[in-house]
């Protein structure tokens, strides 16, 4: 067995920044847990803040100081994240069950091949686990624990804390600080006291003795790590239903600020749906908003933000772009304070081949992905496909319905042979009333030249807009056809013929 | 390998690049061009018909003079194309509702057909200025390149640096794309490498003038015999008729003229 383990040490407050975009960088922020701070970053580290500070003796350093409270709620959302995002390396991905140090751990002896070796997966890692912004350690070694210590023990990582062996492990162990051990932090001042500063020294004091004083755990902790005892882990399962929320680090008043929370959700999503070797085939953006003021009923609670794809997706990228087209469109009643996104509808289908030379569907495909952003900036109504239709009134001849490219395959109806022209390609939204000067029609006040016709068109009383014409192909003036019909039945004007423009020959 | 003598290039430079041509010599597209389905057009637009990968402009007084029976051969052959497949047609703000069926009856796919609005221009307003939202979903079709061919029908007032991140856009797409704009537009500066201008010339007949293309300037117009509406009797009898309103007119006219010349005769004769 190989493990990489995968040590996340500022999991909390990068969770909590994440919202911030590049902010994040130039603030200093610090999380309180309690009365006292818990992490900091750079910049506030740079002001001489640390962890362990209260948060008057912070302020008073650093007055500028930004808090947050920690919450564990959080951490573990971003933590199941990345453990999404590592399900895409190897089935068996499982969680250390130490809250302080999280650490997620992969077992990869049998991905090793397919991904190219080791250093290789451990970029492809790197690479796949940027879009959510944690910064993390990286270690394997032949045992989980071991794996997860050596992660964590930071000195040492640079000489390459890639152990293949375990005798190599268990030397390499043997200087480790007890610390590392989860019992061995809790009973740190005593071991520290009795002169025990690495596992090595514990390692060679009697263990029936070290049992009565420390607990089992120490030792069946230090077993397991050394690979002496099993250390069976379960592998974690992605739920079937995918909900997150982030708190907004400030109320957002403009949809580019919301952006940035919903890209974080949407990197979780999508690994969550490549965890599982699914697409996302459309998803919910719900924003909590701020009252206005109190006792507001007008502002609504929600905004729920529906988003369906065409066709389902894992490209960030495009989810982003949807969004932002989506978002650009909505108006947001209120500032927001916090984005859930949720998500039932996955498609476990094989996703599609790529393709290396350009052929039908790889054309269809990325119609399909234009035609969806120009419905998501414009509204599906206004981009459309024609459906001939069996009916002999011209306004009914020809249905709208939106464009859906590949929908259009499945409705394809029998094609029309080309055939002599006999209908206008431009019809009037609504028939034009024309002028007459002797029963004959005036366009623009110049008379109207019958060419052929007439063409008698007489349906529709069984739905309520009766149709009786006649149709005539006219020459106006200029020489441009056009298509004019004499109303028949139901005549309007009594002292005219009824002439109507419906047409030009385009 | 013997490099060419430096005279027999000076003798032939547009033999050097595909950009160079003479003045008296058609340019020569890069690309090769859709054939239009006219050959009297092809023959007179340089690389033999619509260019791909460039703007056209086509400027007309009114829609409905016969520009889509002109450009339907085309669209036809784009939306039935086998090789690698067919592809579709996108229409930006159409003028006025399409008839699915006159668009079959000319060869064009309906179902290949996607029409786009702008947001606020539904059912073929006529908009004084072009919306952003067009523009931008018109710049995102061509930079996309799956579209196989785009007509647009753009306002007359357009800014110059529109037209030309179109021009700009309309090189990753791989297909023609038809500006249609109003005639008054003629005398607006564009980036679009071919214009031309469009308007009827009788029955089923769509005379043509080239504003500007690569090449010489064609001083004659082209008259393009159109996809018929009118059946050939049909036809025959509409010229009879017009040759006869014609002639009854001219009749009413002589005599008229005759009157005069005899009244201007006894003048004279009075004055002798």
């Amino acid at each position: 067995m190989l493990w990489i383990a995968l040590h996340l040490p500022a999991l909390s407050l990068e969770s909590f920044a994440a919202t911030l975009g590049a902010l994040r960088h130039a603030l200093p922020l610090a999380l309180l847990q309690g009365q006292r701070i818990a992490a900091v970053n750079r910049v506030a580290l740079q002001l001489g803040v640390k962890p362990g500070f209260k948060r008057a003796t912070a302020l008073a350093l650093a007055p500028q100081l930004r808090f947050g409270q920690a919450d564990a709620a959080r951490e573990a959302q971003a933590l199941r994240a990345v453990a999404h995002a590592a399900l895409a390396f190897t089935p068996m991905v499982a969680l250390d069950g130490d809250a302080a140090l999280p650490c997620v751990l992969l077992e990869v002896r049998g991905s090793l091949r397919y991904f190219g070796g080791l250093p290789s997966l451990q970029q492809r890692l790197r690479t796949a686990l940027a879009p959510l912004g944690h910064s993390g350690c990286l270690a394997s070694a032949p045992t989980a624990l071991g794996a997860a210590l050596l992660a964590r023990w930071r000195s040492g990582f640079e000489l390459g804390a890639h152990v293949d062996d375990l005798s190599a492990l268990r030397q390499r162990l043997d200087d480790a600080p007890v610390w590392l051990l989860g019992p061995g932090r809790e009973h740190r001042d005593a071991l520290q006291g009795m002169g025990l500063r690495t596992l090595g020294d514990l390692r060679r004091l009697p263990r029936s003795g070290l049992a009565r004083r420390f607990g089992e755990a120490l030792l069946t902790e230090l077993d397991r790590a050394r690979g002496d005892v099993p250390d069976p882990r379960e592998a974690l399962r992605p739920e079937p239903r995918f909900q997150a929320r982030v708190e907004l680090f400030e109320r957002a008043d403009s949809s580019e600020q919301l952006l940035h929370g919903a890209m974080l959700l949407l990197a979780q999503l999508v690994a969550w749906a490549q965890a599982q070797h699914a697409r996302v085939g459309g998803f919910t953006l719900a924003m909590r908003h701020e009252p206005r003021h109190r006792g507001d009923t007008d502002t609504p609670e929600h905004t729920e933000l529906p988003l369906v794809l065409a066709e389902a997706s894992n490209d960030v990228q495009h989810l982003q772009l949807l969004l932002r087209e989506r978002l650009a469109r909505l108006p947001l009643p209120a500032p927001t304070l916090a984005l859930r996104l949720h998500c039932d509808q996955l498609q476990r289908r094989a996703a599609p081949n790529g393709e290396l030379f350009p052929s039908a569907s790889s054309a269809q495909q990325g119609l399909l992905r234009l035609v969806e952003r120009l419905q998501a900036r414009l509204g599906p109504g206004q981009v459309q496909q024609p459906v001939l239709c069996a009916d002999h009134r011209p306004e009914h001849g020809t249905a709208w319905q939106p464009a859906l490219p590949q929908a259009a395959v499945r409705l394809r109806s029998t094609p029309v042979a080309a055939a002599p022209l006999t209908r206008p390609v431009w019809l009037l939204p609504q028939p034009l009333a024309l002028h007459e000067q002797q029963s004959r029609p005036l366009l623009d006040g110049r008379p109207l030249q019958l060419l052929a016709g007439p063409e008698r068109i007489e349906a529709g009383w069984w739905d309520g807009s009766h149709a009786a014409r006649d149709y005539f192909i006219a020459q106006a003036h200029d020489g441009a056809l056009v298509w004019v019909y004499r109303q028949r039945l139901p005549r309007v004007e009594p002292a005219g013929e009824g002439w109507y423009l419906h047409g030009r020959f385009g | 390998m013997d490099p060419l003598p430096a005279a027999a290039l000076l003798a032939a430079p547009e033999t050097l690049h595909p950009a160079l041509w003479r003045a008296h010599q058609l340019g020569r597209a890069r690309e090769a061009a859709v054939r239009s389905g006219f050959d009297e057009l092809d023959a007179q637009l340089p690389g033999g018909g619509w260019p791909l990968q460039a703007l056209t402009e086509l400027l007309l007084p009114h829609p409905g003079v016969g520009e889509m029976r002109l450009l339907a051969p085309a669209l036809a052959g784009i939306a039935a194309a086998e090789p690698p497949a067919p592809r579709s047609v996108m229409l930006f703000d159409p003028p006025a509702p399409l008839c699915g069926w006159a668009l079959a009856q000319l060869g064009v796919d309906a179902q290949r057909l996607i029409v786009v609005h702008g947001r606020d221009g539904a059912h073929g307003a006529r908009h004084l200025l072009a919306s952003a939202d067009l523009l931008w979903a018109l710049e995102q079709a061509l930079k996309s390149g799956q579209v196989g061919a785009v007509l647009a029908w753009l306002p007359l007032r357009l800014r110059a640096d529109a037209l030309r991140r179109l021009q700009l856009a309309a090189q990753s797409h791989d297909g023609p794309v038809f500006l249609l704009r109003d005639i008054e537009a003629r005398a607006r500066p564009s980036p679009a490498p071919l214009r031309l201008a469009l308007h009827s010339a009788g029955i089923d007949e769509l005379a043509l003038r080239v504003l500007k293309r690569r090449g010489p300037a064609l001083t004659r117009s082209l008259r393009l015999a159109l996809p018929p509406v009118l059946a050939p009797v049909q036809r025959a009898r509409a010229e009879a008729a017009r040759l006869a309103a014609e002639a009854t007119e001219r009749a009413r006219l002589v005599p008229a003229a005759g009157s005069a010349a005899r009244l201007s005769l006894a003048e004279r004769c009075g004055l002798q």
